[in-house]
């Protein structure tokens, strides 16, 4: 690669329409009027990624993992079954075989076939399997960084999964199901990230999705001391942009190729899996935390380069472009940095309250918070250890994230956000059966993982003389 | 070794220059005795100084957590000047006593943290020439709910040692920081038979010393000219902890690194034996230590119960177990839980790690450091911990284990006044203080302070 010559032609920039978001579709999840936050959104969050194919089966480039594999039958009564996106169920049942959810409803509506295990989980609660969004879950090292060129787009982390790596085992007793497992940000591209399930016989079956998303890292990290980018933010800006532009082009090529317009061009594996990005099969995630830095992520490759973008590790002020980032669809994984201190004020702010509920938030106030659908939540992994997932959404609620919108942030929201709401993220029928059994509030460091469920399967029973979470 | 010698010599010319009217100089005022004088009765036993009378603030109508494991549901603290006068229902309160209505609330004793940094207490010791009562992170440990804790260190290599002091978070207030100056020594273990045999002869010279001196009176009467006895050079602390006077603190570094192990999972961790070690000294010494971070105390609760011995935990640092022995190697979620059961008492601290440890601060990650010492409890009590009994990991037997139970840690009569008004269960996770008073004074008000003022509870309580 050498694209890492600044130049001073620089394409114009391309500033793609801002999508005006839409009113979605599904209804919010009944809450208890305490849980109820003193902010209504008034906008509803919509990501913006309008190329994404139709169906798996239309996807060119990323390669999806298998599903519906075989699993026992399963029926598993809890007093409380947390679909996410529908109303909670007392008394509920979820039944499940060969990877998946077959049907979901009150004890005594839903009829268990034959032959079916029926597991009776007592005052537990069922949630769905947890969706982490920024980790270095496997990694052989510790964050994952191999900082090779400053942009390193030729890696990739699907070679690197162990399904007996520490940190994918606590996933499991931490109630993780499905991770976004990337390198780190050691460089402005850390490579091509993976979607896992924390369970399977081998990473074959675990597959979600490769590409997952590519790992970008705009700032706070990656700068180099050599200043062969510069010692500020331009230069890392400039190195990412050369990078994309290729693989755009490669893209362009290819699409003319496709429409019969244009010769084949020449294969190359990386220009290959960057333009996927451009089909919108899955997003970039980027490491980008400070104000200037988000503002740099939103104009550099959501506005300029239309990328599907989707801010991971988003910590310090970045909230107060909340608004921006709610019209233009990009969502935010909030942490591991639970707080922002603002000196100015001299009050602890909270990143994903900030970030959901908007407000006055400095020069540009008041602003639009990216509301119930715009944010989730992330560890960073092994920064913070993956069975702590929940404790970063405890956090966030602490300092004012709606408890109920927290839930959705380590669900449905974190699934939509890589686009793989279709497979999971919530207990629906037809989705994947991964599902944790807690002793009570999932966002409660206090409660616990009885028993967890991914594709089907039975992973993890706790034994209570020697929990391991 | 030589620290004790010249604290003693630097304290000798401190009164030597301590003349009536100096007493807001830089160095000049010491309050209390020397740090290794018994601690003082409850000042509420003593008669008033001055006949100033009493100031009465009763905080009505809350769910009090006595500290002790109890509750007493819809009652009245009533603080009188810097202590607890009482506590309990339908008080009759003094006439002009301050109300501060805690309907609706919880109310906790001030949580005692075991380990701590910054707060006012970041210079070494002697520790009330040091401090600085008007820090700003000492209304971030406040907000906390900490109001108390260790400062300095507790190292000890070979020989106990370590420079240290119980500091109150007493803002604004200089005289009621410095609750008292080396009340721990710590020793590291493992540690190898030489260093175990020079220990121990250190512990025989320092009981004989204590010999002589309950026997010395007995002696001057036969001998004017008898002479008074010498303590051991060096073993100056470990009489200390022979008479009681300072908590012993067997260091032994479990979880230091369970950040870096967390990396690969090393595993094969056990340190049943230098946990024994630390047993075999407290049955020399004849008093329980201090169990500090150790992983594999759930093997052994019994043995540590007959000990007298405590432990200080991080309940959530993990520490893979040896695959080739899981039964006994490796951290126990339930750790607090098995050991609270065999009767050891347990007090809580924070993990170490990268972004966080035992400070508050405003670079760190929320959950992983003292901002939220409740959150570390919580741990416990999913490792099993009983939710009700937990509460005492970070105030009543904490304190027990820095040796000031006899001033803070329960809301009892005669107390420090060290009492947290709260907004929910002292150990959910969106529980913020509201009020934090010290030593009867009303230090840090949510609704007054910058920090979490904006901030509004949308959970269960």
């Amino acid at each position: 690669m050498s694209a890492f010559v600044v130049t001073a032609t620089l394409t114009a920039a391309v500033t793609a329409a801002l999508a005006v978001s839409a009113v979605g579709q599904d209804t919010p999840a009944a809450a208890p009027a305490a849980q109820q936050p003193a902010a209504q959104e008034p906008v509803r969050f919509e990501m913006w990624h309008p190329n994404t194919p139709k169906s798996e089966a239309d996807y060119k480039v990323a390669k999806w993992g298998p599903r519906h594999l075989p699993s026992p039958g399963y029926a598993f009564f809890a007093q409380k079954v947390l679909p996410i996106t529908s109303a909670p169920i007392l008394d509920g049942v979820v039944v499940t075989r060969n990877g998946t959810i077959e049907a979901i409803g009150k004890r005594g509506e839903v009829t268990v076939p034959a032959g079916y295990e029926r597991i009776e989980c007592g005052d537990s609660i069922l949630f769905p399997g947890i969706i982490e969004l920024h980790c270095h879950i496997a990694s052989p090292s510790f964050d994952l960084n191999d900082t090779v060129h400053p942009t390193n787009p030729e890696f990739r982390t699907l070679d690197l999964i162990s399904m007996e790596h520490d940190q994918i085992k606590m996933a499991r007793a931490g109630g993780v199901s499905t991770a976004l497992y990337i390198p780190g940000s050691g460089s402005n591209m850390g490579g091509f990230g993976t979607l896992t399930k924390t369970y399977g016989k081998n990473p074959d079956e675990a597959l979600v999705r490769f590409p997952g998303s590519l790992k970008i890292a705009q700032a706070g990290n990656p700068e180099r001391g050599s200043g062969d980018l510069g010692t500020d933010m331009m230069g890392m800006a400039e190195g990412i942009r050369m990078t994309l532009l290729d693989g755009k082009r490669y893209w362009q090529e290819m699409l003319a190729f496709e429409q019969g317009t244009g010769p084949k061009p020449q294969y190359d594996p990386t220009l290959e899996l960057i333009s996927g990005l451009f089909r919108h099969e899955y997003p970039v995630s980027v490491h980008t935390q400070i104000y200037q830095v988000v503002l740099e992520t939103l104009q550099e490759l959501r506005q300029e380069l239309g990328l599907w973008t989707v801010i991971v590790h988003g910590t310090f002020d970045g909230y107060r472009l909340s608004e921006d980032l709610l019209k233009a669809g990009v969502p935010v994984a909030g942490g591991p940095r639970a707080y922002h201190f603002d000196r100015g004020t001299g009050a602890m702010e909270g990143v994903l309250a900030n970030y959901a509920n908007g407000g006055l938030h400095g020069w540009r106030s008041p602003v639009l918070g990216l509301g119930r659908d715009g944010v989730g939540v992330n560890t960073d992994s092994p920064v913070i250890a993956e069975e702590q997932l929940t404790l970063q959404a405890a956090m966030g609620v602490r300092l004012g994230w709606p408890h109920e919108w927290a839930l959705r942030g380590l669900t449905i929201n974190a699934a939509r956000f890589v686009g793989i709401d279709h497979r999971v993220g919530s207990l629906e029928v037809g989705k994947d059966a991964d599902l944790g059994i807690w002793s009570g509030d999932p966002v409660d460091p206090r409660s616990h993982v009885e028993l967890m469920v991914i594709n089907g399967t039975i992973c993890y029973r706790r034994n209570p003389d020697r929990p391991e979470w | 070794m030589r620290t004790p010698t010249l604290f003693a010599l630097s304290l000798a010319l401190l009164s030597a220059v301590d003349l009536p009217g100096q007493e807001r100089g830089r160095r000049g005022r010491r309050p209390g005795g020397p740090p290794t004088e018994a601690p003082a009765a409850a000042p509420a036993a003593e008669p008033a100084k001055n006949d100033k009378p009493k100031s009465y603030t009763a905080i009505v109508g809350g769910d009090v957590y006595l500290g002790t494991g109890q509750r007493l549901t819809g009652a009245t603290v009533l603080i009188a000047d810097d202590k607890i006068e009482t506590v309990g229902h339908n008080l009759k309160l003094p006439e002009g006593t301050v109300v501060i209505d805690a309907k609706g609330k919880c109310v906790s004793p001030g949580f005692v943290a075991v380990a701590g940094g910054g707060m006012g207490a970041d210079r070494n010791g002697p520790y009330a020439d040091t401090v600085n009562p008007f820090a700003p992170d000492i209304k971030q440990g406040l907000a906390a709910g900490v109001t108390s804790f260790l400062a300095g260190s507790t190292n000890g290599r070979g020989t106990p040692g370590g420079s240290n002091a119980v500091v109150k978070l007493a803002y604004g207030d200089l005289d009621g920081m410095v609750l008292r100056e080396n009340p721990v020594v710590g020793i590291s273990m493992p540690m190898s038979t030489d260093e175990r045999d020079k220990l121990y002869e250190q512990i025989d010279a320092a009981k004989k010393y204590l010999q002589e001196v309950a026997d010395y009176p007995a002696a001057k009467a036969k001998d004017e000219k008898a002479k008074a006895p010498q303590a051991p050079r060096g073993g100056e602390k470990l009489v200390e902890v022979l008479e009681g006077k300072a908590s012993l603190w067997v260091n032994l570094g479990g979880g230091s690194f369970g950040f870096f192990r967390r990396r690969g999972g090393s595993g094969g961790e056990s340190d049943v034996d230098a946990i024994r070690q630390g047993l075999d000294l407290a049955k020399k010494l004849g008093r329980g230590v201090v169990l500090v971070k150790p992983t594999s105390a759930w093997v052994i609760p019994d043995e540590i119960a007959a000990t007298g011995s405590k432990a200080i935990l991080s309940p959530r640092t993990r520490v893979e177990a040896d695959p080739k022995a899981p039964d006994h190697t490796g951290s126990n979620l339930a750790s607090a839980a098995i050991l609270a059961r065999s009767g050891v008492p347990v007090a809580v601290t924070c993990p170490v790690g990268m972004f966080g440890g035992a400070g508050v601060g405003t670079n760190g990650i929320l959950g992983q450091d003292l901002n939220t010492p409740n959150v570390d409890v919580a741990y416990a009590v999913r490792g099993g911990l009983d939710n009700r009994k937990a509460l005492r990991t970070i105030t009543l037997d904490a304190a027990e284990m820095l040796g000031v139970a006899d001033r803070v840690g329960s809301i009892e009569p005669g107390k420090d006044a060290d009492i947290l008004i709260l907004d929910g269960d002292p150990l959910h996770y969106a529980t913020f203080v509201t009020t934090a008073i010290v030593n009867g004074k009303v230090v840090y008000e949510k609704g007054d302070d910058a920090l979490y003022r904006h901030i509004d509870r949308h959970t269960d309580r």
